[in-house]
């Protein structure tokens, strides 16, 4: 964690709330990146992203305590996530519940889930690992990923693999699940 | 999306379809009971969700960034400091409500 980090941190931890107020500016400006990458994960939206980030540092501010012993940017993020972000996370879409056939703790379980183990890894971490985790995919998943995170549809995917939608469908999932794997072998080895 | 009964392949697509849109209600809202089902009781399904997420923060989280912190600073300023009239106001409330019983034992206090 760099020094100014570190700083901010201390000044969130002032008693006085109006000093608290102030040393929130530089603590948004240091974390603002990391967070909304963080929320960017679970909503996909950036307008509701910056929403709910509103209210964590609001409630960071209200109650920093759990910050308190925070040493690293990964422990950091962590911890706002667990005490935090997922708290705001499921208010989100709670209101929508009574219409949903989702229990509320199946909605839980997708919208803000326990933070996994390939979710603690940091964005630099994680290009890298996609990076020679997609290399040992066949060439076939690898191209079915890497249109899909251009932005294309799975009709558009099915089109530019000559295939059908349902077989895109089926390699995109294996592949996830491999992918998956693969991360999961990454995490033991280190 | 309109089918019925998706498969736990399908499902998985659609979700990633609609996080990577940003509109993960639509999804929400299409599933049926046996879907939902499907959903809470797949192992495979809670895995790949995982990496869905990655993949989507790796491919798209860029457009979260905004470049002017400065805009969001102001919001949360904004929002700490309604709380802090909040925390502070019902303090004055209950120093309004206090003279209240007051009043009470003056009426009874009348008739005798």
């Amino acid at each position: 964690m760099n020094r100014r980090l570190r700083k901010g941190l201390k000044g969130l931890m002032d008693p006085n709330p109006e000093h608290r107020r102030r040393a929130m500016e530089s603590f948004v400006r240091d974390t603002f990146e990391i967070f909304i990458r963080c929320l960017y994960r679970y909503l996909g939206n950036e307008v509701e992203c910056e929403d709910v980030l509103e209210d964590v540092y609001a409630d960071i501010w209200q109650n920093p305590e759990h910050l308190r012993n925070v040493t690293n940017e990964r422990e950091m993020l962590r911890t706002v996530y667990l005490y935090y972000m997922r708290k705001r996370l499921r208010e989100v879409y709670r209101r929508m519940n009574r219409y949903l056939h989702l229990s509320q703790e199946g909605l839980k379980n997708l919208i803000a889930p326990e933070m996994g183990i390939v979710e603690m890894i940091s964005e630099d971490e994680l290009h890298q690992i996609l990076r020679r985790t997609m290399g040992r995919l066949k060439a076939r998943e690898r191209k079915a990923i890497e249109l899909w995170m251009e932005g294309m549809s799975v009709r558009a995917i099915a089109n530019e693999l000559k295939t059908t939608v349902g077989a895109v469908k089926m390699l995109k999932f294996r592949t996830i699940l491999k992918l998956k794997k693969e991360f999961h072998n990454y995490n033991l080895k280190d | 999306m309109a089918q019925i009964n998706r498969t736990i392949q399908e499902l998985l697509v659609d979700y990633a379809e609609t996080l990577r849109d940003g509109c993960i209600p639509t999804f929400l809202k299409s599933l049926t009971r046996e879907e939902a089902q499907t959903i809470t009781s797949s192992r495979d399904f809670q895995d790949a969700t995982e990496i869905v997420r990655v993949l989507n923060s790796v491919g798209f989280a860029d457009k979260a960034v905004n470049p002017n912190v400065s805009l969001f600073i102001s919001r949360v300023d904004a929002e700490i400091a309604s709380r802090l009239k909040k925390a502070r106001a019902p303090s004055q409330g209950r120093r309004r409500s206090n003279p209240k019983p007051v009043t009470g034992t003056k009426k009874t206090e009348k008739p005798i």
